[in-house]
């Protein structure tokens, strides 16, 4: 039996699952450094090669390289953070100077991988794994794996986001800047734990797009459209938001290749990002 | 020795061109976009597909300018009045539709095969070996011909209220101006220049397909702007040999380097990264420009 | 018979829940100083954006010279002669006090993009002669010797100064000023005063916000006092400024202007 609409609605939830993880770190961390990251995708690719690297040339077991990486790069963003992204806030750069600053963290970031790995495509030292037939609909272990993964995940942040002191004050921060700077909220802590758990769900997206396609150096950056588009239309700072975003921009994706040629997927999240902005620029779940 | 000179004559003086139309829209106008290559490829596909089919090469070359600067427009019309990150992403995702059009629409562009075979200008005159001088000699002739159109522009009239557009857009509306329609015009005039570099790229490669026109090629002409100066056309220019130089004596290194010749190319673009980073955090206004006319930083 | 040049019926202006304009009607007759008062937070400023066309009413109609102008773009209403000036003077920086003169000239043939290049020599004689005209104004603000200096090098007084003087290079058949006294020394004060007089003699149009409340008195023709977004008394300054209304409402707020 095969269920074609159910494949791509199960395709396009694996999919959505990724977009969405990697689109909550971006829009958070966009709404309260108030600048669009053009180096987010590039922290999706880091976080795979570091997990490969791990994994690999150290010879770790799988599920601990996953987690080091995770950890790396979220150590590696804070550390941007402190030398970077920091020295811009306190010099008052313009949004477009921070900007096109990230353009050149993303290019430096892509390259040095190129440099340390290969150009060409990569696969984490895991198994061939078969598919199982859900009621027509095939999937294999991974894919379940990252849906199962994302949603703990999500679970996870929604936790931090609603129950610890330290979530709270993130959205506080996301929702209105200015006033929350004013509540007495240790704005730098805040955003270094903002990019931690920004940049560390961007790793374990990235985890999950090598474990479900391959790795190479472009892959993170090829997601940037879909990613805006996810966090755009869920509400630039709204955690929720980007996790409804990312789902949906993923099955808009698959779905559309049932009417339109695969290649087309990309003007399809490029199309949702167009008619969000003009007919709702605040997104599904956004403030103002 | 002195082909090697001809070539980076070519590159840096084609990447200049380029160069100038964004400093147009983005030193002058003060607009961010993030799309300029999306127009190089019009103009060099345009060119290309006409010339291929019969239509006189100065008419393709304006054919491609007219389209690009047309597509500018309607880009401006219906992007310019969002934030200018929104813009910035918009105007990436503008760039890689259109290179994606140029990928799929294979029986109009042969996707990523690509074309090659077409015709240039003045190929009778020389034997094929010495071509490449008489190309560098029209790319030096466009590249005076536009940096003394956008001097005399921006010296002009027109030239004031642009800028007093992108300094204080509600000081030039409530003296009359219509500051949406000369970003509009800047966007058209910077993407119709983009076009002309492209053509100028088309001859000079012999052979175009999509994959010369990724969005690192506009990141290649923001470097430019911003090494040069923001807002200055000589800086700009200047900008576009530094970076070509770099490019070009890197390329004699290689040879000294243990590393395989993927990797030299991806040391290159991490120091062209680094140099970016550097530049936004130390030194915005760049190599020649003003802190006080400082576009970036504001 | 003196011409009515600006009519406003019922308009109002809501800004998240706060009736910033509520239902304001007022006249101008041409060649008239009309002054503008009232505490702070009035809502002077927000009906100066929507004469201008900065700010578009909520309700209400807009007549300026016979033509209904709520809706239009601000720079169309600007090209109709109705010119604005800010309470913070926006004086463009990066250009020099010359530049930002000759830019408030209206209908240069050179700031259309063909006309520098095609019809160069006419936008040459044009520049010329708003060079001159842009000096004989800068003189009449004793401007003069900053020409060539950058504008971000003034002194607030004097960029103030310079905006009033930008204006006018807009032929403007009526200008609004927007505080145009706020920052100016007192003895530059005085000699602002006989120059808007005098441009009132000329067939000038003007209304002006003001807070010092001596420069109105000695200006206007008829004043107005706006409070919590409404007309609270118009009329002849000296009786306006009697009304018992009008000082309870500027004591309400916490005044510090005083008569």
């Amino acid at each position: 039996m095969n269920n074609m609409i159910g494949q791509l609605v199960a395709n396009g939830i694996v999919y959505g699952c990724i977009i969405a993880l990697a689109a909550i770190g971006l829009s958070m961390a966009y709404r309260i450094m108030n600048f669009a990251n053009f180096a987010h995708g590039d922290f999706l690719t880091l976080g795979a090669y570091l997990a490969l690297f791990f994994a690999a040339s150290l010879n770790l077991g799988f599920p601990l390289a996953c987690v080091l990486a995770v950890l790396a790069t979220a150590a590696f963003a804070v550390l941007l953070d402190a030398g970077i992204w920091k020295r811009m806030r306190s010099s008052g750069a313009s949004r477009t100077a921070i900007m096109i600053l990230s353009i050149g963290v993303s290019i430096a970031m892509r390259n040095a991988l190129i440099i340390f790995f290969r150009p060409d495509a990569l696969r984490f030292p895991v198994p061939v794994m078969e598919s199982i037939n859900l009621a027509g609909i095939l999937l294999t272990y991974f894919q379940i794996g990252v849906v199962l993964i994302a949603f703990v995940s999500m679970i996870g942040v929604h936790t931090i986001l609603s129950r610890t002191a330290l979530g709270k004050s993130m959205r506080a921060l996301a929702d209105n800047p200015n006033l929350a700077r004013i509540t007495g909220i240790n704005v730098d802590l805040v955003i270094r734990y903002t990019w931690m758990v920004s940049m560390g769900l961007a790793a374990l997206a990235g985890i999950m797009l090598g474990l479900i396609t391959h790795l190479n150096p472009n892959m993170g950056w090829s997601l940037i459209l879909p990613m805006f588009a996810a966090a755009i239309l869920g509400g630039i700072g709204n955690a929720y938001g980007a996790m409804a975003g990312g789902m949906i921009i993923g099955l808009a994706q698959e779905i559309s290749t049932a009417f339109l040629p695969a290649e087309y997927k990309i003007a399809v999240s490029f199309a949702i990002m167009i008619a969000v902005l003009f007919f709702r620029p605040r997104g599904l779940m956004g403030g103002n | 020795m002195q082909d090697y000179l001809v070539s980076i004559i070519l590159t840096a003086g084609i990447y200049a061109i380029f160069a100038l139309g964004l400093n147009l829209q983005w030193g002058y106008a003060g607009l961010l976009n993030f799309g300029h290559v999306a127009f190089m490829a019009i103009g060099a596909y345009a060119t290309v597909l006409l010339s291929m089919n019969g239509v006189p090469l100065i008419l393709a070359v304006l054919a491609g300018m007219i389209m690009a600067g047309a597509c500018g427009a309607f880009l401006g019309v219906a992007t310019l009045r969002l934030r200018e990150d929104y813009l910035a992403i918009v105007t990436i995702g503008f760039s890689e539709i259109v290179r994606f059009i140029l990928l799929n629409w294979s029986s109009l562009t042969r996707g990523s095969f690509g074309l090659y075979g077409y015709p240039r200008p003045m190929e009778e005159l020389v034997a094929h070996g010495d071509y490449n001088l008489i190309l560098a000699g029209i790319v030096i002739v466009v590249l005076l011909l536009v940096y003394a159109l956008i001097e005399i522009l921006a010296k002009s009239p027109w030239g004031r209220v642009l800028k007093s557009v992108r300094d204080d857009e509600a000081v030039s509306v409530s003296l009359g101006k219509n500051a949406f329609s000369y970003k509009v015009q800047s966007l058209a005039l910077g993407s119709a220049i983009a076009a002309l570099a492209g053509s100028l790229l088309a001859f000079y490669l012999q052979y175009i397909n999509p994959n010369n026109f990724q969005p690192i090629e506009t990141f290649y002409a923001w470097i430019m702007v911003i090494l040069g100066g923001s807002g200055s056309n000589r800086g700009t220019i200047a900008g576009s040999l530094l970076l070509w130089g770099f490019f070009s004596t890197t390329r004699f290194l290689e040879g000294y380097i243990s590393l395989s010749p993927s990797a030299t190319g991806a040391l290159r673009m991490v120091i062209i990264g680094l140099i970016l980073i550097v530049l936004m955090m130390f030194r915005p206004q760049g190599l020649f420009g003003r802190k006080e006319e400082l576009a970036v930083g504001k | 018979m003196a011409n009515e040049i600006l009519r406003i019926e019922g308009v109002r202006k809501v800004f998240g829940g706060l009736k910033a304009v509520n239902n304001c009607s007022l006249s101008v007759t041409e060649g008239t100083i009309v002054g503008l008062i009232g505490p702070n937070g009035a809502g002077k400023s927000t009906l100066f954006d929507l004469i201008s066309g900065f700010a578009r009413p909520d309700a209400g109609s807009i007549v300026f010279s016979g033509k209904e102008i709520v809706g239009l773009p601000a720079y169309r209403i600007a090209r109709l002669g109705l010119i604005r000036t800010f309470q913070i003077p926006r004086a463009l920086m990066r250009m020099t006090v010359l530049e930002n003169m000759m830019l408030g000239s209206q209908n240069q043939l050179g700031e259309m993009i063909y006309a520098p290049i095609v019809r160069r020599s006419k936008v040459l004689a044009d520049e010329r002669a708003i060079e001159k005209k842009a000096e004989d104004f800068l003189k009449f603000f004793d401007l003069l010797r900053m020409k060539d200096e950058y504008a971000g090098s003034m002194s607030g007084g004097q960029k103030k100064m310079l905006e009033m003087a930008r204006a006018l290079m807009a032929d403007p058949r009526l200008l609004l000023l927007d505080e145009p006294f706020a920052g100016v020394n007192p003895a530059l004060s005085e000699r602002l005063i006989e120059k808007i007089k005098l441009l009132r003699k000329n067939g000038l149009t003007i209304m002006i916000i003001e807070h010092a409340i001596p420069y109105v008195l000695a200006l206007s023709d008829e004043l107005y006092v706006l409070n919590k977004g409404a007309i609270l008394a118009s009329g002849q300054p000296d009786k306006v400024i009697s009304d018992s209304r009008v000082f309870e409402a500027y004591l309400g707020v916490g005044s510090d202007a005083q008569p």
